[in-house]
Order: C-alpha cells, then sequence, then structure tokens
C-alpha cells in the first residue's frame, strides 16, 4: 500500500512545487507590467505637463482694436463694449470661410455700435516672398488704407476675399488687384501706381513684424478682447459662436 | 524565422512613431493647429489631445523598440492607425485641404487631395505591421522575453 503510493506522492511534490513556482512567477509578472504600466502613466502625464506649458497657441499679445491702429482696417466705433482683433492672410483658405461666415454680421454689429472689429492683414503664406500674393495683397491693401477712407478700405478687404485665388494660383497680377481698389472706391490716380509697383511692400514687413511679435503664428487668429477666440469645431462654429459672444 | 520579422516591424513600426512623435515635441502649439484643422473635436478637446499626442507617439515607438509590453504598444498603435486613417478619410471626403500633420507641420495645404491616398496608405501599411506584432507579439531581442520569461511546463510523464 504505502510502497505503490510513493511515486505518487512524489509526483504531487513535483506538481506542487511547479504549481508554487508559476504562482510566484505570475506575481512577479503582474508586479512588473503594474510597474511598467505606472512609469508610462507618468511619462505621459509629465509630457502633458510640459507640452502644455510650451504650448504657445494662447501666447498672442497683441494691441487692441482702434480707430487709429497703423496695421489695420477698423469697423465699429471705439466705444464699442466689445472688441475684436483678425490677423489673416488675404490667400489663407480658412480666412477666406471666416469671412464668408462672420462678415455680415460684423457688419450689422458695429453700425449698431456692439463691437469694433479690425481686420489686420499679414504675410504668413508668402514667407517674405515680395513676389507672393500674401505679400502683394497685404500690401495693396495698405496703400488703399492710407490713400483712402476706412470704409473704402474695407470695402477692398472684403472684394480681395470674394476673389480670393486658390493657394495653388493662378494669383491676379497687381493690375488686378489695382482694379478691385477702384471698384472699391479708391481714386485711380492714387492707388494704381503704388499698387503696380507693389509699393506696399515695406508696409507689409512691418505689419508681418508686429504681428508675429505678438505672437500670432496661424491665421485667422481671432481676439475677442484681447484673448485668443478658438471655440468652435469647425471655421462655421467659430464664427457662429463668435457672432453669439457679440450680441 | 517568425520572431526575426516580428522584430523587424517593431523597429519599422516603433522608429516611425519615434519619429514622427519627436518632430512635434518641441512644439506643442502647431501640433495642436495641426489637430485643430481636422474641423473633428470639438474646440475644448484639442488643445490636450494636440498636447498629448506626441509624447504619447514617442511613447509607443519606445515601448515597441524596446519590445516592452509588445502586445499592449501594438494594439495602442493600430487603434491610432485606425484613428488616423479615419481623420484623413474625413477631411478627404468633406473636401478640406490640410497638411495630415504627421511629422509636424499641419494646416492649409493646396495640394493635400494628391497626398491623401497615399497617407492612408502609408498608415494602413503601418496598421497592418501593428495588427501582426498585436497577434503575435513574441519577437527576437524584446524586454518582454528578459523580463517575464516564463518557466516551461514539463509536459507529459
Amino acid at each position: 500500500m504505502s510502497k505503490k503510493n510513493r511515486p505518487n506522492d512524489r509526483a504531487a511534490r513535483a506538481a506542487a512545487a511547479l504549481e508554487a513556482k508559476q504562482r510566484e512567477e505570475r506575481r512577479r509578472r503582474n508586479l512588473m507590467v503594474g510597474g511598467v504600466v505606472i512609469g508610462i502613466v507618468v511619462v505621459l502625464f509629465a509630457g502633458w505637463l510640459i507640452a502644455r506649458n510650451l504650448d504657445t497657441t494662447k501666447d498672442v499679445t497683441a494691441d487692441a482694436a482702434s480707430s487709429s491702429s497703423e496695421f489695420g482696417v477698423t469697423i465699429g466705433p471705439d466705444s464699442a463694449p466689445n472688441k475684436v482683433v483678425i490677423y489673416e492672410d488675404f490667400l489663407c483658405p480658412f480666412c477666406g470661410q471666416l469671412e464668408k461666415a462672420t462678415r455680415d454680421d460684423l457688419s450689422q454689429l458695429a453700425a449698431d455700435g456692439k463691437v469694433q472689429v479690425e481686420y489686420r492683414p499679414f504675410d504668413l503664406l508668402g514667407g517674405g516672398d515680395p513676389t507672393s500674393y500674401s505679400v502683394r495683397s497685404a500690401g495693396a491693401f495698405s496703400i488703399v488704407l492710407d490713400k483712402s477712407s476706412a470704409a473704402v478700405t474695407k470695402k477692398f478687404h472684403d472684394l480681395l476675399f470674394e476673389n480670393q485665388p486658390s493657394e495653388s494660383g493662378p494669383f491676379p497680377e497687381s493690375s488686378e488687384l489695382a482694379d478691385l481698389a477702384v471698384e472699391a472706391g479708391a481714386t485711380e490716380s492714387d492707388v494704381r501706381g503704388p499698387i503696380e509697383g507693389d509699393q506696399g511692400n515695406a508696409w507689409v514687413v512691418k505689419a508681418t513684424k508686429a504681428a508675429t511679435d505678438a505672437g500670432v503664428q496661424s491665421t485667422p487668429t481671432v481676439l475677442l478682447n484681447g484673448a485668443v477666440f478658438q471655440d468652435g469645431r469647425t471655421v462655421e462654429d467659430l464664427a457662429n459662436n463668435l457672432i453669439k459672444q457679440l450680441q | 524565422m517568425r520572431e526575426w520579422v516580428g522584430l523587424a516591424l517593431r523597429l519599422v513600426v516603433g522608429g516611425v512613431w519615434i519619429v514622427a512623435g519627436a518632430i512635434k515635441l518641441p512644439d506643442p502649439a502647431q501640433s495642436v493647429a495641426a489637430v485643430r484643422a481636422y474641423q473633428i473635436l470639438p474646440s475644448d478637446l484639442v488643445t490636450p489631445v494636440g498636447q498629448l499626442l506626441p509624447i504619447l507617439e514617442v511613447v509607443i515607438g519606445l515601448l515597441l523598440v524596446l519590445g516592452l509590453l509588445t502586445r499592449a504598444a501594438a494594439v495602442a498603435s493600430a487603434v491610432l492607425f485606425v484613428v488616423f486613417i479615419a481623420g484623413i478619410a474625413s477631411v478627404w471626403a468633406r473636401g478640406i485641404n490640410i497638411d495630415c500633420g504627421c511629422f509636424g507641420g499641419g494646416g492649409a495645404n493646396p495640394d493635400a487631395a494628391s497626398q491623401y491616398p497615399w497617407e492612408i496608405a502609408r498608415d494602413a501599411a503601418l496598421l497592418a505591421a501593428s495588427l501582426f506584432l498585436a497577434w503575435l507579439p513574441q519577437s527576437r531581442l524584446a524586454l518582454d522575453n528578459v523580463l517575464f520569461r516564463r518557466t516551461p511546463v514539463i509536459e507529459g510523464p
């Protein structure tokens, strides 16, 4: 009887020892996985905190909208309770969409004295190339701003967006920009020569430097009372939410 | 042989993640702008997602290259590729022309439509590699092999 059991005992002991070893291994394995997972979570969280600090999206400190601004055209009175600044590039497609979605409402709100909006074009997409559409269009804007009334300049600004070329071209000649300026109501003898001679380039360099110094990195950048306004999933959402804030 | 294939896929997919994430790490603002340009996420989510994605990419890449928690990392990698493919397909379908922001950059890009198919193909290939690793995570030169070595179960009498 007892002799018969002995091999079984030995097998049972061996099995028990193996199971204990495997249990110990599972425990060690679970601890290890847990430790690595905790490590990963810590790294992700720390990385996120650092990224938040490095994120300069909202670090735009620009001059408030003002009818006496050097680099923009303004609608609405200086006394309006809300001030909006829109940094834009005449070539940027999202700027064109934002224009389309906000123009009528912003014009109405400005006329009602509820908001003052300053449009500040600069060269984002041209990268400083004086022959680029971004530079030429902003330069033409500056010439009209200099020679004509704010209303004419705003009209020219609107026409530039209505006739916005595709980012991949073909781009209008500067003489066509002069045509639009005249259509907006600028005096032809005042503006055609300077626009066709691309004489606004120096202004564009200064306007672009002012925008970059203010922290603007993309277009359109909308500031509502000094703070970057980005509330919206799409450009249309953004436009609707902005108008809601101003009513 | 299969384990060498696993090693090669780990290095390729992990390497792509590390490069893609590392390029974006220094400039979270650009990463956030790239996420925003997809016009998919609500604005409250755009910022944290844009800030977190680069670091997440680097971490997944490191796990794959080191062969640490390979299966979990491969699953996470596959999920991200599915999300990216869906995102690119979505902007393509809506006619929005943006740089995918895959390796930095982002924002409007007039030639985007011609690049979407190739970007989706690339992500699909990387997705396939990730799925392979999730299915068969055993591979050569992996930390998993060192950390989680199992005592083989003795079979039979």
